[in-house]
């Protein structure tokens, strides 16, 4: 067994001892009303998962794949801010920043080209996607989302 | 043959157009990564509220059809299942398309989905005593081993690790746990606020396949070429439909199978393809090629998955017990047109013609469905040349639009990210999407049948209520089916692992 799923290994055997005790915790502390069957069918899941885990340091397993964590950490970065903003200045625009800011920072040798016209280009994409989604979802379908600034 | 005296209803050029523009839309709603038909039918209810309800009933009948099927569109073009219906066909559809063969694909999913969508409605239309009798058979034993099966067959479909396929089952069914007790009402794992409502399915279904696809674009966008995904193919259409009809034996079970699980409440397209995908493999001479890009695969499941759209509304139309999710909304658009299902509907005069227009319509929904699907299918390949950074971007918006319109709820957008980020890692490490999202759907339905099993279990046995689970012959032939797939699996697992070294 390799290092990668070495760790992966550990990380289900914890959670499911986590998840063993959290389901027996009221066996444990039971109720002034008594020991009920809340956490009965959790309890035989929990069982099974923990069973499962301990077959799992068994297992053989291929090579994992590797993260490429450089690329990665931006597209994180971005998606956590869009989560943020999204409560503060509404869906449409945080969903048009979070287009544009993609389409900006995940861009191929060849655009670094003309950086203006590139720019006034994705722009407009980003305004244009998001337009139709307000005249799809929101004029036609009538579907609420979350508002802040413009909409 | 009372059936037959309603199609002067459907063929007006108003419900024509219904149909057109329903097939049309439900098609492009199903191939939209997250817009699963359960959304899709559920956003259109109110637009038919103005509307008389055959004509309400034709429009999300089409609705239903078609996004099942179109969600195959994204299946096979982009590893990302439009619909839970569609997890089946991803698994060799998406491979044809990365051997440049996407258009056979697709021209296979829509003629095969129109096959076993005819066999469905027939079915529908034919069986529906019969069948409404048999699923009476089903009481809370049952279907909670029916569940128990889902997870089972999980572990044969998983083909890398059977271990690691029933745990991801187990944790998909710990995900459905979350939230109230279904029975007693009490609050279990709300370790924070976001997790009160618990994980809803559209949520996890959204979060598990989308929010991995578009990190996974995000981290190969430099390092790696896009996936050649062309809708560019080889054979013309009557070379598909001359290969799908030699494909007899796959057509055959996807549709007997898609029908036998739809007629069962609850379960729904997803476990109707997966379970046809399996049993076609288990008889299929090419074993070896599934998961590689074999049209048998894709043809069981979209057969099944179709098929499953008219038997879903057996329980429904009879019994009020939705086949499947989708079903179980299409009963909110039943009961706002007042019609409340049971015998009395193809009896009463008010309702029996009503209720016949809208089975006839998804007769015509189905020619439809396949005219409209063939003319997307040769120009669905402009979703290719998105770039991955503008897919990505898109996939990830769609997906919150879609997350949070379902309950109109912020935390479901934070479940969705964690879920799918936790996801992508994770299978870093061998797991698979599929049999979390199985035990997310799978987890309401096994568990509501075990406490209410456990309690007439109880009243009837005392302590030992197991009896209860453990007898009658449909309890003891799913209990065989449960244990065979698992031990088939585990002899596979070492066959392949054998065939490996």
């Amino acid at each position: 067994m390799n290092q990668y799923f070495k760790i992966s290994t550990l990380i289900v055997t914890l959670l499911a001892a986590l998840l063993l005790f959290t389901s027996f915790d009221e066996v444990f502390n039971p109720s002034p009303w008594g020991e009920n069957e809340d956490y009965l069918f959790p309890r035989f899941i929990a069982g099974g998962i923990a069973v499962l885990s301990l077959l799992l340091w068994f297992e053989r397993d291929d090579k994992g794949k590797p993260t490429n964590f450089m690329d990665l950490l931006p597209g994180l970065g971005l998606i956590l801010a869009y989560l943020i903003s999204m409560n503060t200045i509404g869906f449409y625009m945080a969903s048009m920043i979070m287009f544009f800011a993609v389409i900006m920072i995940y861009k191929k040798p060849e655009e670094t080209k003309d950086f203006w016209r590139v720019l006034l280009i994705k722009l407009s994409i980003s305004a244009v996607f998001i337009l139709i989604l307000y005249g799809l979802f929101t004029l036609m379908l009538q579907v609420r989302l979350p508002r802040g600034l413009f909409f | 043959m009372e059936f037959l005296n309603y199609f002067d209803n459907v063929f007006t050029v108003y419900h024509i157009a219904l149909l057109v523009g329903g097939t049309f839309a439900g098609i492009i709603l199903g191939a939209l990564p997250g817009l699963s038909p359960t959304m899709s039918v559920a956003l259109l209810i109110p637009f038919t509220f103005h509307m008389k309800p055959e004509s309400g009933l034709i429009l999300l009948g089409a609705m239903y059809t078609a996004t099942v099927a179109g969600g195959a569109i994204s299946a096979i073009l982009v590893n990302v299942p439009g619909a839970p219906a569609n997890i089946a066909t991803a698994m060799d559809g998406h491979q044809m398309a990365k051997k440049g063969l996407s258009r056979e694909a697709l021209h296979y999913c829509f003629i095969s989905s129109f096959v076993g969508g005819i066999f469905g409605v027939f079915i529908l239309i034919f069986f529906t005593p019969p069948l409404a009798r048999l699923s009476l058979e089903f009481g809370t034993t049952e279907l909670f081993w029916i569940a128990i099966l889902g997870i089972t067959i999980i572990a044969t479909i998983d083909s890398k690790s059977v271990v690691k396929g029933l745990l991801s089952g187990l944790f998909g069914l710990m995900l459905a746990t979350i939230g109230d007790n279904p029975v007693l009402g009490v609050e279990r794992f709300v370790f924070t606020d976001h997790l009160e409502g618990g994980v809803n399915i559209v949520v996890g279904l959204i979060g598990l396949f989308a929010m991995p696809q578009v990190l996974n674009l995000m981290e190969k966008y430099y390092s790696e070429k896009n996936p050649v995904l062309s809708s560019e193919g080889h054979s013309s259409l009557m070379q598909s439909f001359r290969f799908v009809f030699s494909k007899f034996k796959a057509l055959s079970i996807g549709s007997f199978v898609g029908s036998l699980i739809g007629i069962i409440p609850g379960a729904g397209g997803q476990i109707a393809g997966l379970v046809a995908y399996d049993q076609t493999k288990k008889v299929s001479s090419n074993q070896s090629n599934y998961g590689k890009g074999e049209p048998e695969g894709i043809i069981a499941a979209e057969s099944a998955n179709n098929s499953m759209v008219g038997p879903s509304l057996i329980p429904l139309l009879t019994l009020s017990i939705p086949g499947s999710p989708t079903a179980a909304v299409l009963l909110g658009g039943l009961l706002i047109h007042g019609i409340f299902p049971g015998h009395e509907i193809f009896i009463s005069e008010n309702t029996a013609p009503v209720v016949w227009t809208f089975i006839d319509s998804l007769i015509i929904a189905q020619i439809f469905m396949l005219i409209i699907g063939l003319f997307l299918s040769r120009h669905s390949g402009w979703i290719m040349k998105v770039p991955d950074n503008y897919m990505a971007v898109s996939i990830l918006v769609l997906a919150v639009f879609g997350t949070y319109s379902i309950g109109n709820s912020y935390s479901d957008v934070i479940i969705m990210v964690v879920l799918g980020t936790i996801m992508f890692f994770a299978s870093k490490a061998g797991f698979s999407a599929v049999p979390v999202v199985l035990g997310i759907i799978l987890g309401p339905i096994a568990e509501n049948n075990f406490l209410l099993g456990k309690l007439i279990g109880g009243a009837r046995y005392g302590d030992d209520w197991v009896i209860y689970f453990t007898t009658g012959t449909i309890n003891i032939t799913l209990i065989a089916i449960c244990i065979i797939s698992i031990t088939y699996g585990l002899y596979s697992n070492r066959k392949s692992k054998r065939a490996y070294k």
